[in-house]
């Protein structure tokens, strides 16, 4: 897969330390499935933290090695995880779907913009959905205030930035405006998550953030 | 250069570990499971400690974390991890399903669409785990003791920027660029090693 647009160190870092939502773990999680590039980044994060824990100084603790045997033995069998229903996205959005994506129950929201939400999963945490946009739809110029990470499933678009086709993950930093226009015949379908809104600080964010929050 | 006296050593602890792991998937071996145990034990009670994580649940946590090595080390792959990696990972799962009760979410391998390396890549230039781990290893120990501050505190704590500056009593930029000039460290090395094969 030819991919262009990528996740930054800042996001690869914090999901390396376990400080993501859930919602925006599952965008990463489906990039990195697209990515061998950034694969290889979180994967060289992983190695930094096991020298990290070899580092660490070590806490006393209570119980032997051969003790943990025996009651590894008394355990029974993992459970091996069940194959997801959908099998036309990576899993980790498979898991969370009902149907393949063109037979999704899609709300429509505006002429050529329809919606799937996802956040009923992830209630606590921030904004968490797919967008379904047809050819030629132009989203409203606007900025983001939290953390907001968009995958490109289906389709293309474009926008300042450049051009976000399949695989493609639009990390935007906080102060980047941009208005994106869906650039082929083919419905641009995409999946969004925001990180939950920082107490105190999300009212005037919410306000502003447009009504798609693409 | 003072990492390059240690690295020799740094190498054969890892690649001990690493065989170590291996031969409990092979061989259900309890001597090696015994060495991995005294190892990693105290080691990830460390890591698990902390946000809201006391002792108790801890050692309990750590418990669940090491059966886990034991049950999973015939999955565990020296040429694609070294020992201290694949440890981590299984800990940090744990404690973050512990935390919010769903695990981490990550790629799966069984998963039909994941690409795949090419497997054009020269020999020369794939990745050698035991060489970049012990890279990695030796980077980690020469950081000035700030970098490595804030990289515990980050990676291995899990604490936010934010919380960081306010324990540390410095400005967010400032831990940030920390975090940044010690990643910066650790990749040169890498690459060094990369621009001398
Ligand atoms: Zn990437």
């Amino acid at each position: 897969m030819n991919i262009s647009h990528h996740l930054s160190d800042d996001t690869l870092q914090e999901y390396t330390a376990g400080a993501l939502d859930p919602s925006l773990e599952v965008v990463i999680a489906c990039h990195l499935t697209y990515c061998t590039s950034c694969r290889n980044r979180a994967d060289m994060l992983d190695v930094t933290v096991g020298a990290l824990l070899d580092t660490e100084q070590p806490t006393a603790v209570r119980t032997t090695a051969l003790e943990l045997i025996q009651k590894a033995q008394s355990l029974g069998e993992e459970q091996a995880q069940a194959e997801p229903p959908v099998s036309d996205v990576p899993r980790p959005l498979g898991r969370l779907l009902p149907a393949p994506l063109e037979s999704l129950a899609w709300k429509r929201l505006a002429p050529g913009i329809k919606q799937y939400n996802l956040s009923n999963r992830h209630r606590k945490y921030g904004a968490f959905k797919l967008l379904h946009l047809a050819p030629g739809v132009v989203l409203s110029q606007h900025t983001h205030k939290d953390k907001e990470l968009t995958l490109v499933l289906r389709g293309s678009y474009q926008d300042e930035i450049g051009r976000f086709k399949a695989g493609d993950v639009a990390d935007l930093g906080d102060d980047v405006v941009h208005q994106p226009v869906v650039d082929t015949q083919e419905p641009c379908i995409a999946l969004i998550a925001t990180q939950s809104p920082v107490q105190f600080s999300g009212v005037m964010g919410k306000l502003m953030q447009p009504f798609v929050g693409f | 250069m003072s990492h390059v006296i240690a690295e020799p050593d740094q190498k054969a602890q890892i690649q001990l570990l690493n065989k170590q792991l291996t031969d409990i998937g092979q061989k259900q071996c309890s001597d090696a499971f015994t060495a991995i145990y005294n190892h990693f034990a105290g080691r990830v009670k460390s890591f698990l400690i902390g946000k809201g994580i006391n002792d108790d649940t801890a050692e309990e946590l750590m418990q669940e974390v090491m059966i886990a090595v034991w049950r999973r080390a015939c999955t565990y792959d020296q040429s694609k991890a070294a020992a201290s990696t694949w440890v981590f990972t299984i800990a940090r799962n744990r404690r973050i399903d512990h935390l919010r009760g769903t695990p981490r979410v990550e790629i799966e391998l069984e998963d039909s669409l994941l690409q795949l390396e090419s497997d054009d890549i020269p020999a020369e230039q794939q990745v050698d785990i035991l060489q970049d781990a012990t890279r990695v290893h030796s980077a980690m120990a020469t950081l000035p003791e700030d970098q490595h501050k804030v990289l515990h505190l980050s990676f291995f704590k899990g604490q936010s920027h934010g919380d960081i500056a306010t324990r540390l009593g410095l400005p967010i930029g400032t831990v940030k660029s920390r975090i940044r000039l010690a990643m910066r460290s650790i990749r040169n090395t890498l690459h060094e090693q990369e621009e001398q094969v």
